[in-house]
């Protein structure tokens, strides 16, 4: 009986402990960057590799956690008005059904293999940016290489 | 009717009667009590366990027979499967047992690999002679043992032929790494002989990139990711066993695919 109370003291200890994991996702190896660093200087420290933007289309884009959750898809990689390269990505949504594009500037993610991540921004901050319009937008032409940052699996 | 998960070519069963005296040591009490708490163990994840050392002795000497027997199946001859050029993944997947962010880069102008043990010439090399020995590339699977995998084009020097130029005894059981971030890693001849075993330079036809291992890494299609360590700065031919980061932590030592 004691060893069976124990079992179940354990397993909502477990259900604690992955939980406070998820709270915590905010900030994954120094993301988003402390105060006083901007989003590049923090991208430049996760040693930027060339990627090409046409290989980016399609990938899927990860949450920094164990569960990896899956954000989104990326549709198509843009300059800004600011000259500033965003990824828009079909963001939310379920089965398929429901997604909006949003811009995540492409500073605030990272590569993991054949997938991406956003490291700088959580789920609910994602929620509130606006829906991407692509006017006063550029895009990318696929042959181009940028550079992004990179993170080691979070499981 | 035949089992459907049953493989196309069964292992030999000599290897059972060759490990006979190996599985008859294994205590029988270990066994079950190993068996008890794994399934405890797998209840309680989350929780702090305390494991009898028997336990842990026992499933220990089970790992280590499973290394013998995979080391029995090895065919020395049979290659891995190779892929096309343009199923390369650029830039590959990092990983290390630390962030990115901790990877510390190596000068590789002053950067030099020493060679000791069992070899008559152990002058340390240094990139350029590494780089005027004969080069072969490949196109692999990086394997992890966490489950995940792609595809990466990687060129250099044959292991094997490194260890022929050193005038290493290729009879010595095992073939030893250290690396400039501490994670010391080791394989055993047949493997490192093997013709998908590289001393690799470049990734992609590029030098490789600091966070994958420049200068120099080890990569072998015939092991899982971690028997492939990066930054190499030093071999060692030896008949000790020198283990490695992982192993030392309960990881099969073998780890061949």
């Amino acid at each position: 009986m004691a060893s069976l109370r124990l079992l179940v003291v354990c397993g909502m200890l477990a259900v604690a402990v992955a939980v406070a994991a998820h709270a915590q996702s905010a900030t994954p190896g120094g993301m988003p960057p402390p105060p006083g660093m901007s989003l590049a200087e923090s991208a430049a420290m996760r040693f930027p590799q060339p990627v090409r933007v046409g290989d980016l289309l399609g990938r899927e884009v990860l949450r920094p956690v164990e569960s990896q959750d899956i954000l989104g898809r990326v549709r198509r990689v843009v300059r800004d008005r600011n000259g500033q390269i965003m990824v828009v990505i079909d963001f939310g949504g379920f089965l398929g059904f429901g997604s909006r594009p949003i811009a995540v500037p492409v500073d605030a993610m990272v590569l993991l293999g054949q997938d991406m991540e956003i490291v700088a921004f959580t789920p609910k901050q994602l929620q509130q940016f606006p829906t991407f319009s692509p006017s006063g937008t550029t895009d990318v032409p696929d042959d181009t290489v940028i550079k992004v940052g990179l993170a080691k699996p979070s499981h | 009717m035949r089992s459907p998960f049953r493989p196309d070519v069964p292992p030999d069963a000599a290897v059972l009667d060759d490990h006979k005296p190996l599985i008859r040591s294994l205590d029988r009490r270990g066994l079950i009590r190993g068996g008890l708490s794994l399934g405890a163990l797998v209840m309680l994840t989350g929780c702090d366990v305390k494991r009898p050392e028997a336990v842990e002795s026992a499933l220990l000497a089970i790992s280590r027979f499973n290394d013998g027997v995979q080391a029995l199946l090895f065919d020395p001859n049979k290659l891995a499967p190779t892929y096309a050029a343009s199923m390369i993944l650029r830039p590959p997947k990092f990983n290390a047992y630390y962030d990115v962010m901790d990877v510390k880069p190596v000068n590789g102008v002053t950067w030099r690999l020493e060679v000791s043990g069992l070899v008559a010439d152990k002058r340390a090399w240094t990139l350029s002679d590494l780089q005027a020995l004969p080069q072969t590339s490949m196109v692999i699977k990086h394997i992890c043992v966490e489950g995940w995998s792609y595809i990466g084009g990687w060129t250099g020097v044959p292991l094997r032929l490194f260890l022929e130029r050193v005038g290493a005894d290729l009879r010595a059981k095992y073939v030893a790494f250290r690396t400039a971030d501490n994670y010391p890693s080791s394989i055993d001849m047949a493997s490192a002989l093997h013709p998908q075993t590289l001393l690799a330079l470049k990734y992609g036809g590029d030098t490789l990139a600091d966070p994958f291992g420049y200068p120099l890494r080890l990569r072998t299609a015939v092991k899982l990711g971690y028997k492939n360590p990066k930054w190499v700065t030093a071999i060692e031919v030896t008949n000790k066993y020198p283990g490695g980061y992982w192993e030392s932590l309960g990881f099969p030592w073998f780890a061949g695919i």
